[in-house]
């Protein structure tokens, strides 16, 4: 179906420290080590593994999901290329993707920052803050399908700020705003809770070894704080990037793709393809899309690789 | 998965499972423990409102028919049963482009030698055969034919001495005169794109271009589609598209962000005069204000009161696939759905028309504008019937609406269908 979870080992993780370490000192690994792999291997070849495999394979064909098929070769993935709701719903996805990780890792890392402070009511607040990420994606999507639709015209009407008095998700233009900040608001308490833990393993003498040698606050965050935590800033990125790569929920709720295509995302287009009876092409660009999402994970470790500073 | 209880169980074991099998039972996986000797047929219904009213049927069937069991299947996808190639042994299903691509490929087996499939009128079975044929075979019995066109409200007609139009400029004037009554002449719910084709777009071609004839023409014409072809969106659909646009002028100013369900509300207060829904709407009104006087016509798109026809489409219909085991008890199953009494009673009940000739009318007051047209087959199935699901139709049309260019809608049209072809996409 949608791409694999390419989920890369972060580089830095103590485990890939240790491991050498280990076996080093015992001489081999337990052979009981292997056998805790199995399980995992055996689930996640069976169910992803192939699957995937079958469908990559029918993508080369024209199979409906049942009866007979004949073998096309890549004409599926020629036309794919060819076809601009394709490109389109790629161009979107893409930049929906970049804009709201932006936007997400941002907020949760000032939030985590102020969080991690001896504020007031901080506790509190961090469990309010996390409620959003225990509802179901759908359900806040269409809460919030009613909030832009009705309540955000009518309070924008009522203070007389025209530019939001027609919704927002009618409007081919911004409808795409509406989906990154309910994405944002979604998974921005994810980040938070891996930023919160990253910041509590800051050492505070460095802190205040800092203010005696007169740092600013600004100045700690971007020397201290910003490379201790840039391993977690890592895996939030690349996790975020693979979420909102797969967008489909919260557009089904919000927009259903539209106003147009405005808002069709790749994860849609090819789920159309199992209802509507393209199913071998869909296949192709499911295959494609996974290929993409693949990459970006890969260049996101590489262009990341070595700037965490550990201690 | 065995039922056996191996001696050596425990019994917590044995109760998991016995529990495990009431589970799977339940949900129509586990069957063959139904009628002990007989034979269990799996019904495949998925149609929410009438899922109750089939399993009434089934069991009387089982009443009348000892020795036959039938489990409901209603999962909502038709699909995974084919893909596993488990289909249920008789089927009821909409008949679209979806049941096309079973047709098509022949996994429906040939129900013409059953009796009652000579009792079916002719006129609407032709129907089934605009998506799909497979030849020698009726793949398709006919069940229910919802009839849809304009709901009004005529208590607002009456109050601004409106005529039912019978025009398109009587139609025009109505909303005209609607509009400077401060109304809103005609409700649209934007957000639920389907509500998009289904009223606007098939409302506005179906009485001008014979869509059956104008898709089959379309796709003998493989990749040959544009400006310069016989068919082609573009120069066929202008005028019904040129309808459109003027009709979404008359519109409710918030259409592009209201949905069904916003319509079914809106309508059933009284706060439009139109309504382009089909009879499912009507129910759903009826929670809003069970006394609301409501009528129904054919939308005029021509000058000529004769061009008018209501928009179609067989609802239900019913077959066999041919993997099937119990083909003789799925046909009795068939038969028995048929029987004049129990097809004419489900269609009166749920609003719409049966399939028989010489079936009585449909008795609801709300639909009584239609009737003479299904009579007299003056109908036609919707053109968005016969766009596959992967064109977005309903966001073209959006997207139409919003910026009132049709035109390159149309040519959009046109470019996809021709992508389609090239890769000869089947629907």
């Amino acid at each position: 179906m949608t791409a694999l979870p390419t989920l890369p080992a972060a580089p830095d993780a103590p485990a890939a420290q240790d491991a050498p370490a280990r076996r080093s000192h015992g001489g081999r690994v337990e052979p009981v080590h292997y056998l805790f792999l199995v399980p995992t291997l055996v689930v996640f070849t069976a169910f992803v593994v192939v699957p995937a495999l079958i469908g990559i394979f029918y993508s080369l064909t024209d199979y409906v999901g049942f009866g007979e098929w004949s073998f096309l070769g890549v004409r599926n993935y020629a036309a794919l290329f060819s076809d601009p709701r394709i490109l389109e719903s790629y161009g979107f996805t893409l930049g929906f993707a970049l804009v709201t990780v932006v936007v997400a890792q941002v907020v949760a890392l000032a939030l985590a920052v102020a969080l991690t402070r001896r504020i007031r009511f901080a506790t509190t607040l961090r469990t309010v803050f996390v409620i959003p990420m225990v509802v179901a994606g759908i359900v806040v999507a269409y809460v919030f399908n009613f909030l832009f639709s009705n309540s955000l015209p009518a309070l924008a009407t009522a203070v007389g700020f025209g530019p939001l008095e027609e919704s927002i998700l009618g409007n081919p233009d911004l409808a795409w705003l509406s989906i990154v900040i309910v994405s944002a608001w979604q998974t921005i308490p994810g980040a938070l809770l891996v930023y919160t833990a990253g910041l509590t393993s800051v050492p505070n003498e460095l802190y205040e070894a800092s203010a005696l040698d007169g740092a600013s606050p600004w100045r700690q965050f971007r020397s201290i704080t910003l490379p201790l935590v840039a391993g977690f800033v890592l895996i939030n990125t690349i996790l975020g990037v693979k979420g909102y790569l797969g967008v489909y929920d919260v557009i089904v709720g919000l927009t259903g793709g539209g106003p147009g295509t405005a808002t069709s995302s790749v994860a849609m287009t090819i789920f159309g393809g199992f209802t509507g009876g393209d199913y071998a092409y869909q296949m192709a660009n499911a295959t494609v899309f996974l290929l993409v999402t693949a990459l970006i994970s890969v260049a996101q470790i590489v262009a990341t690789r070595g700037r965490a500073v550990r201690l | 998965m065995s039922s056996h209880v191996r001696p050596g169980l425990s019994r917590r074991s044995f109760l998991a499972g016995s529990a495990a099998l009431l589970a799977l039972g339940a949900a129509g996986c586990a069957p063959s423990s139904r009628a002990a000797g007989g034979v269990t047929l799996r019904f495949y219904e998925q149609k929410q409102e009438v899922v109750a009213y089939f399993d009434e049927l089934l069991r009387r069937f089982e009443r009348e028919r000892p020795g036959i069991a039938v489990v409901h299947d209603s999962t909502v996808a038709i699909a995974p049963q084919f893909v596993r190639n488990e289909p249920a042994d008789v089927g009821c299903f909409n008949d679209n482009l979806e049941l096309a691509r079973y047709v098509e490929r022949g996994v429906l087996g040939d129900l013409s030698d059953l009796p009652s499939a000579r009792t079916v009128r002719t006129d609407i079975g032709e129907l089934t055969d605009q998506y799909a044929t497979y030849p020698g075979r009726t793949s398709v019995l006919p069940y229910s034919l919802a009839a849809a066109g304009v709901i009004y409200n005529k208590r607002i007609f009456a109050d601004h001495d409106l005529p039912v139009p019978a025009t398109w400029s009587q139609f025009v004037d109505v909303c005209e005169e609607l509009r400077r009554a401060g109304i809103t002449p005609v409700y649209a719910t934007d957000r639920d794109t389907w509500t998009l084709w289904q009223g606007l777009f098939d409302y506005s071609v179906g009485s001008l271009v014979a869509p059956g004839e104008f898709f089959r023409r379309l796709t003998e014409q493989g990749t040959d589609v544009g400006p310069d072809s016989p068919v082609s969106f573009e120069k066929d659909f202008a005028v019904p598209m040129e309808r459109a646009r003027t009709i979404s002028t008359y519109f409710n100013e918030d259409h592009a962000v209201r949905a069904y369900a916003d319509g079914n509300l809106a309508f059933g207060r009284g706060e439009a005069a139109m309504y382009l829904q089909g009879p499912w709407a009507l129910s759903q009104i009826a929670l809003v204000d069970p006394d609301l006087e409501i009528g129904t016509f054919p939308l005029p798109v021509s000058e000529d009161p004769d061009d008018r026809q209501v928009r179609v489409n067989i609802d239900l219909g019913l077959w066999i696939p041919t993997a099937s085991t119990h083909q003789e008890e799925a046909r009795e199953l068939v038969e028995f759905l048929m029987r004049p009494d129990v097809i004419n009673a489900y269609n009166a009940d749920n609003l719409a028309y049966s399939t028989l000739q010489d079936a009585p009318p449909q008795q609801d007051e709300r639909l009584a504008g239609l009737q003479e047209y299904v009579d007299r087959a003056a109908f036609y199935q919707g053109a968005g019937t016969f766009v596959p699901t992967s064109i977005p139709l309903g966001n073209y049309l959006q997207e139409a609406i919003r910026s009132g260019d049709f035109e390159s809608m149309l040519r959009t049209l046109d470019a996809d269908w021709r992508r389609l072809a090239g890769r000869e996409a089947t629907v």
